[in-house]
């Protein structure tokens, strides 16, 4: 007999690892054997972190199939024992686990379209913020503003993606065909946040890209300016840069501005 | 610590997230609602947007489902201090989980797993039941759960367990009738001798659920209707412990809210059959 410790160690085993040590301990039912009744609570197991990836990533399931789907889960699940408390924290490697093993990685698109899926669940219930409105910033007089510093609204983040995987998303997400995986010229930067209670995404080009990466740092609006006319020429620049703000500020992307006080250090 | 036993707060349900606009833009015949305590260790966001609204129109219980007080692993401080911050939050009536391990050594494995029946067992469970509680600074509500197996070294009945717990660490019980009647079939024994061993003034809560029938074994799925046998024990159990803050459970397959609503009703016509409008609304 084993002490409640031990019993324990052995249980967990008998689910993760299908040792039957545990089965000693385990009575027979007047209906049923041990082996059956020890594998309700194995095929729980399986079966209840299935379920939380498939709602997870709906958009990878629907995109993979049944068939790879299962494959692919119970890969993650052998490989990824449960950790955290919440559930919703189980598939958080999945992205990673998809871009390391085969054959899931040599279909890139695979751990873009999870990695989408995974930023748009964070986006969803991360930390609130009020975010920056256009009124403030008309506030800010026109003698502060090279010195004006932003601050990205806490959901906010960036993401790289070498395929088409965010057109494929798209198109599962609206329930129509998806376009076939291709690997683009040139990486494609994506936004994710949250809009109010929506979680969003949004394709940006290189240059606005960017000035994003560097407005996050801390980088001051005059020195943005500069950078922008730096990358794709000085007519407009300005006019460019300012367009970007108040894109990010009309969709709730900045959670804050203030005017930068200390010596100009560029940052 | 918060000692005085928890009001009866009617007929309650589960808060699921298919059924928040509808909850806030109609009425609903809803006394009480039950939240998932885990659903809302969350940063923001629309789930702590509802559960704000939730908790300013209604009396709201927290229901964890990862304590694992009855693993041998080391109490989560994390989790504890985490659950403490939520019902800073929403001040709930009282806060429950189950009587039950989840896993050990770091790993979760998302089942409500069994406890054998042993003194070793009582003295590790009631010792943890006593650290939680002076961290919470109030008394846990322990739910039983439902079982597949029972292990050749118990040496005491379910109930008695149970019994003990709560006697010892002088908590609150919650008892799920689906998961007694659950584990009676599961087990062989009787529905009225659990029923009857448990102490009367330790209940503060029911839950009420359905299940899946697998001939020789039910599993507790929470994915139907409640069955009549259930509701048969429910019936007995209202008529042995009185009027107990009752609530549907259902998890999975969830239904539009009128037929839970309906089950509710259906709770509530037992309740007042048995105990007569007058006692149930004079514990209200």
């Amino acid at each position: 007999m084993s002490g409640l410790k031990e019993l324990q160690e052995k249980f967990q085993r008998g689910i993760l690892a299908g040792d039957d040590a545990v089965l000693t301990e385990i009575n027979d039912s007047a209906k049923e054997e041990r082996k059956t009744l020890f594998g309700v609570y194995r095929h729980a197991y399986v079966a209840r972190l299935a379920e939380v990836l498939a709602d997870d990533y709906d958009v990878l399931h629907a995109y993979v199939g049944d068939g790879t789907f299962a494959k692919l889960v119970k890969a993650y699940i052998a490989a990824h024992p449960s950790d955290r408390r919440s559930a919703r924290d189980f598939g958080r490697h999945l992205p990673a686990f998809l871009s390391a093993t085969a054959p899931f990685a040599s279909h890139p698109e695979l751990a873009e379209i999870a990695s989408l899926e995974k930023a748009l669940a964070d986006a969803f219930d991360a930390a609130d913020a009020e975010p920056l409105t256009v009124t403030k910033l008309a506030e800010i007089a026109p003698e502060d503003w090279p010195r004006l510093v932003f601050t990205p609204h806490p959901t906010a983040l960036r993401l790289t993606f070498a395929t088409n995987a965010a057109d494929i998303w798209t198109a599962l997400h609206n329930e129509t065909a998806p376009p076939k995986a291709k690997a683009l010229p040139e990486p494609q930067a994506i936004l994710v946040w949250r809009q109010d209670v929506t979680a969003r995404f949004r394709p940006i080009g290189p240059e606005e890209a960017m000035m994003w990466n560097e407005a996050v740092e801390g980088t001051r609006f005059g020195v943005l300016c500069e950078m922008v006319a730096t990358f794709a020429g000085e007519d407009d620049a300005e006019l460019r840069a300012a367009t970007y703000l108040k894109d990010w500020t009309d969709t709730g992307m900045l959670a804050g501005c203030r005017v930068e006080t200390t010596p100009d250090r560029g940052r | 610590m918060q000692n005085d036993k928890p009001p009866f707060l009617g007929f309650g349900l589960g808060l699921r997230p298919q059924h928040y606009s509808e909850i806030l833009n109609g009425d609903p015949n809803v006394d009480w609602f039950e939240v998932i305590s885990e659903n809302y260790m969350v940063e923001g966001g629309q789930p702590m947007r509802m559960l704000d609204q939730i908790c300013e129109r209604y009396p709201v219980v927290m229901h964890g489902v990862s304590l694992s007080i009855a693993s041998t692993s080391p109490l989560d401080m994390e989790y504890l201090g985490r659950l403490k911050k939520l019902a800073a939050r929403v001040n709930p009536k009282w806060i429950s989980d189950h009587l039950c391990w989840t896993g050990v050594h770091g790993v979760n494995l998302h089942d409500l797993l069994p406890v054998p029946y042993t003194k070793e067992a009582l003295a590790h469970v009631v010792d943890r039941v006593k650290q939680v509680q002076d961290v919470l600074g109030r008394r846990l509500v322990l739910e039983n759960v439902s079982t597949y197996v029972t292990f050749g070294q118990s040496e005491m009945t379910e109930w008695e367990f149970v019994s003990e717990v709560a006697n010892r660490a002088d908590c609150w019980l919650l008892f799920d009738v689906n998961n007694v009647y659950v584990s009676s079939f599961n087990h062989g024994f009787s529905a009225d001798d659990f029923l009857n061993g448990v102490p009367r003034d330790r209940v503060v809560q029911f839950h009420v659920a359905g299940h899946s029938h697998e001939e020789s074994h039910i599993v507790d799925t929470h994915d139907h209707p409640v069955c009549p046998e259930v509701w048969d024990v429910y019936h007995a159990a209202v008529a042995h412990f009185g009027p107990v803050s009752t609530m549907i459970e259902r998890d999975d397959n969830i239904p539009p809210l009128a037929d839970l609503v309906e089950e509710l009703d259906h709770a509530r016509s037992i309740a007042r059959e048995v105990l007569g409008s007058p006692r149930l609304e004079a514990a209200e």
